[in-house]
Parts: C-alpha cells; sequence; structure tokens
C-alpha cells in the first residue's frame, strides 16, 4: 500500500515537473517569438521615421503656400496702386496748372544744388557686390515672411576655388549686418571632405527685419579682400505680430 | 451653408491640445540629464532608493496579479527600468517599453548585467511594436498620471492584445481621495496657466480604471487600493 502511494507521488511529482518544463519551454518560445518580431520591426520602425519626416514637408510645404498665396496678395494690390498712381501722374500731367507752371519748374531746377552726398547706405545700393560660386547649404532657410524683430540665418559655405572665407555679413537693401564664422560643422566636413582653407565652414548672421520688401544678399569676404554674394533675394517683412 | 462646410470649417478652427499630447518631446526633454531623467521617472536619484522602491512595487505585483519565475514580462512606460532591474531577476524575460529614446538610453546603462531584458522605444502611443498574445504580465506604474485619458485607455486596450491568454495586467494611478492624491492635484492648482507643464500629473477614479479594463476584455477586473496610497486596476485576459 506504501509503496503504492510512494510511486503515485514519485508520478505526480515527476509529471509536475515535467509540467514546469514545458511551461518554461512555452515561454522562452514567446520571448523568443517577440524578440524576432521586434528584429523585423526595426525596419517598421525606420519607415515610420520616414513617414513622419514626410508629414514634416508636406507641413512646411503647405505653410510656403500660405506664404506663396499672401505674398500675391500682397503684389496684387501694388500693381493696382501703381496703376492708380501711374493714372495720376498721367493726369497731372496733362492739367492746365502743370502746362503754366512749366517755366517755374526749370528755373527751380536750375538752382538746385546738383547733387547731394551720397551715404553708405546708397553707395553699398549702387554698388553691388559681384557674386561668388559656392559650395554652401543654409539651415535656416532667407525664403520667407519675416515676422519678428530680427532673424538669423544659419548655414555653411566655401568657394569652390579653394580660396578662405575670412568674414560673412547680410547686406539688407544697404545695410550690412556682419556674422560669426568659423563654426563647426563636423558632419559636412566629414561628407564632403576635409576644407584646408575652410575648415570650419559654419556661419550665422542675426540681421534687423523691419517692416517692409528689402534685398537681401548674404556675402562673404574672400581672403581678407573682395566681397562675392553667396545668394540674394528679395524678402518681405511684416510688422510685428501681424 | 452645408454641414460638411460647417464641418470642415470647425475642424481647422480647433486648436491642438498641445504638447500634452507631445509624449515622445515631453520625455525626451525630461531625459536629456541622467538625474533629471531619474527624478522625473522616480523622484530621486540616489540607486539604494531606486531598488528599494522597485522591490516595494513588486511586492505589490506579487500580492495582486502575481509573478513566476517562467513569466514574460512587458512594462508599458519603463523609463530607466527602475523596476526592470529588480524584477528581471524574478521572471524569465522583461521587456521595457517606452516612448522616449533617452529614457531608454539610461535604463540600458542600468540593465546591462541584465541578458534576459530587452527595450523597446515606441514610435508612438500604443504598443504596435509588439505581437499579439505574447507576455503572461503587462504592468504600467506611475505612468498613467502623465497621460490623457484616450491613451490611458489605448494602452489598456493594446495590453490586452499582447497578453497571452490568461496572462494579466496591472495600471495604476492616483487617486483624488488620498491625502497624497490630493496634495498633488493642489500642487498642480499653483502653475501659473501658461506654465502648466506638459506632463503634469492627473488623478485616475477607480471607476476609470475599471471601465477601462472591463471594456478592452478583461475579466477578473478589481481595482486595489494600495498602501502607498495608490490605486491599481488589474484583470485577466480571458481563455481563448
Amino acid at each position: 500500500m506504501n509503496t503504492s502511494t510512494e510511486n503515485t507521488q514519485d508520478k505526480l511529482s515527476a509529471l509536475q515537473s515535467e509540467l514546469e518544463a514545458v511551461k518554461r519551454r512555452e515561454a522562452e518560445y514567446r520571448a523568443k517569438m517577440v524578440q524576432e518580431f521586434l528584429d523585423r520591426g526595426e525596419r517598421n520602425t525606420y519607415v515610420h521615421t520616414l513617414h513622419e519626416e514626410r508629414a514634416a514637408l508636406r507641413k512646411r510645404q503647405q505653410e510656403s503656400f500660405g506664404d506663396l498665396e499672401n505674398l500675391i496678395r500682397k503684389l496684387e494690390a501694388e500693381v493696382e496702386r501703381s496703376t492708380a498712381l501711374e493714372a495720376e501722374l498721367s493726369r497731372i500731367g496733362r492739367s492746365l496748372s502743370w502746362k503754366i507752371t512749366a517755366p517755374l519748374r526749370s528755373i527751380a531746377a536750375m538752382l538746385r544744388p546738383s547733387s547731394q552726398p551720397p551715404t553708405m547706405a546708397r553707395i553699398m545700393d549702387r554698388m553691388p557686390v559681384e557674386g561668388g560660386v559656392f559650395t554652401y547649404y543654409l539651415h535656416t532657410s532667407p525664403f520667407r515672411i519675416y515676422r519678428d524683430d530680427t532673424f538669423t540665418l544659419r548655414g555653411w559655405a566655401w568657394p569652390q576655388d579653394g580660396r578662405s572665407i575670412t568674414a560673412i555679413r547680410i547686406n539688407l537693401s544697404g545695410r550690412t549686418f556682419i556674422g560669426r564664422q568659423g563654426l563647426e560643422e563636423p558632419e559636412v566636413i566629414a561628407r564632403y571632405g576635409a576644407q584646408p582653407a575652410n575648415p570650419k565652414p559654419g556661419f550665422e548672421v542675426t540681421f534687423e527685419t523691419p517692416p517692409g520688401r528689402h534685398n537681401l544678399s548674404l556675402e562673404a569676404q574672400i581672403d581678407g579682400g573682395e566681397w562675392l554674394w553667396i545668394v540674394k533675394t528679395s524678402i518681405w517683412c511684416e510688422p510685428k505680430g501681424k | 451653408m452645408s454641414a460638411p462646410d460647417a464641418n470642415t470649417r470647425w475642424e481647422e478652427s480647433t486648436s491642438s491640445l498641445g504638447d500634452r499630447s507631445a509624449y515622445k518631446k515631453v520625455w525626451e526633454r525630461q531625459s536629456r540629464d541622467p538625474d533629471v531623467a531619474a527624478l522625473a521617472v522616480a523622484g530621486h536619484t540616489d540607486e539604494a532608493k531606486l531598488d528599494l522602491t522597485a522591490r516595494g512595487f513588486i511586492d505589490i505585483v506579487n500580492s495582486t496579479v502575481g509573478l513566476g519565475a517562467n513569466d514574460v514580462v512587458l512594462e508599458i512606460g519603463c523609463g530607466i527600468a527602475r523596476v526592470g532591474k529588480v524584477m528581471s531577476r524574478e521572471c524569465l524575460h522583461w521587456f521595457g517599453a517606452d516612448i522616449s529614446s533617452g529614457m531608454l538610453g539610461y535604463a540600458a546603462e542600468r540593465l546591462k548585467e541584465r541578458p534576459n531584458t530587452t527595450l523597446v522605444e515606441l514610435a508612438t502611443v500604443g504598443l504596435q511594436e509588439f505581437p499579439r498574445d505574447s507576455f503572461d504580465l503587462v504592468y504600467c506604474t506611475i505612468v498613467f498620471m502623465h497621460l490623457l485619458e484616450w491613451d490611458r485607455y489605448k494602452y489598456v486596450e493594446e495590453a490586452f492584445r499582447v497578453l497571452r491568454p490568461g496572462g494579466q495586467c496591472y495600471f495604476d494611478n492616483f487617486p483624488l481621495d488620498s491625502k497624497h492624491g490630493w496634495n498633488v492635484f493642489i500642487e498642480g492648482t499653483r502653475y501659473p496657466l501658461e506654465r502648466r507643464p506638459a506632463h503634469i500629473s492627473m488623478a485616475s477614479t477607480r471607476e476609470e480604471l475599471s471601465i477601462y479594463l472591463r471594456n478592452a476584455g478583461f475579466v477578473d477586473v478589481k481595482v486595489h487600493d494600495l498602501a502607498n496610497e495608490l490605486i491599481a486596476a488589474t484583470g485577466r485576459k480571458p481563455e481563448a
């Protein structure tokens, strides 16, 4: 009797151990299955990143379309204003009073000093610098509607002829804003290779953005001498808060 | 004016919930500094204390849903693996999921001696990275207070999907009707409106947690009043 009970106990105990072992193998299988699923998922994660980047680009595109629409509206308004002013000018030119006062205006023109001394801004406007051939990239795009008091243009650049950039500036319709250059851009150097004349090709320039339309020119001084423009564009600055 | 037009215009006029929903952004920022990361997820930076509080949590798990040596476990919002470092000694394999890669970086450092652990960065709210019917236990502790209600429920639903039939879940949060919960709430009222942090702690009720679990399909749903003044809802995924 005792032997029979002991045998049953032994069998139960053996079965229990076997059940535990099966449970463990099953759990190990599930853990392995999750691992394999995750390994496959790594690729999915990259796809997810690309999807997010695409969504961000679409958002930027939509914002740009919005800005473009605003600029077109402004342009249309300016064209209308210009047409009205031209009509007004033409009406004045044809008027009797304009014809009667013509001799007086001729006398006044003869008596007026020949020219006023030019301001530095006018000189800058009249003597734009030449364009250069640069390899460059702008981290902050200048092609936008400006809504704050200032803007900082960041990027990197070097002249393709191997000379070095010794200073950087923004010329905004004749007003110049000197920036900082010689900033580290390790990823750019890793990608394009060493640039002996411009080992630190990064730059940033902060400039004021008063309301209205301006000509913006990003310019680099080459080997401490001449200035050459890297990129030029016309920009529109909104009054703050608009 | 047609109805669809009004609906479209209404959708365009709505403002977003802001950074409260931007969990990845919020928690990546909190993980830039290891001490800040530990403070953000545990309230302190001392390693011995981290282990001690982890031990306390494992005791709660043992007394509510149980933890077995053969269990495959998933923690939702594991942060720096405060719990995982200790729990992985007592289960077959511990998986830690978090939305912040920065937090997982610290977790990896803390788990380098634990081969039976795996860390997974979640792309967004949910457990889409994991297969169904896989885990014996899915738990989420000291996380719900930082989530919006819809996202809390999303994790409950997802826990149901990834648990094996018969597997168990555990979710906790603080309730308003405890001294600690009320203090947390009152602390929140002191923030100026515009400086209220995105991850500010928000309470749950027993009914809320219970409703989430039942609607997700769990059975044997219980809400426990814990000694640490949290409430925890537990449930079991029915056998197939």
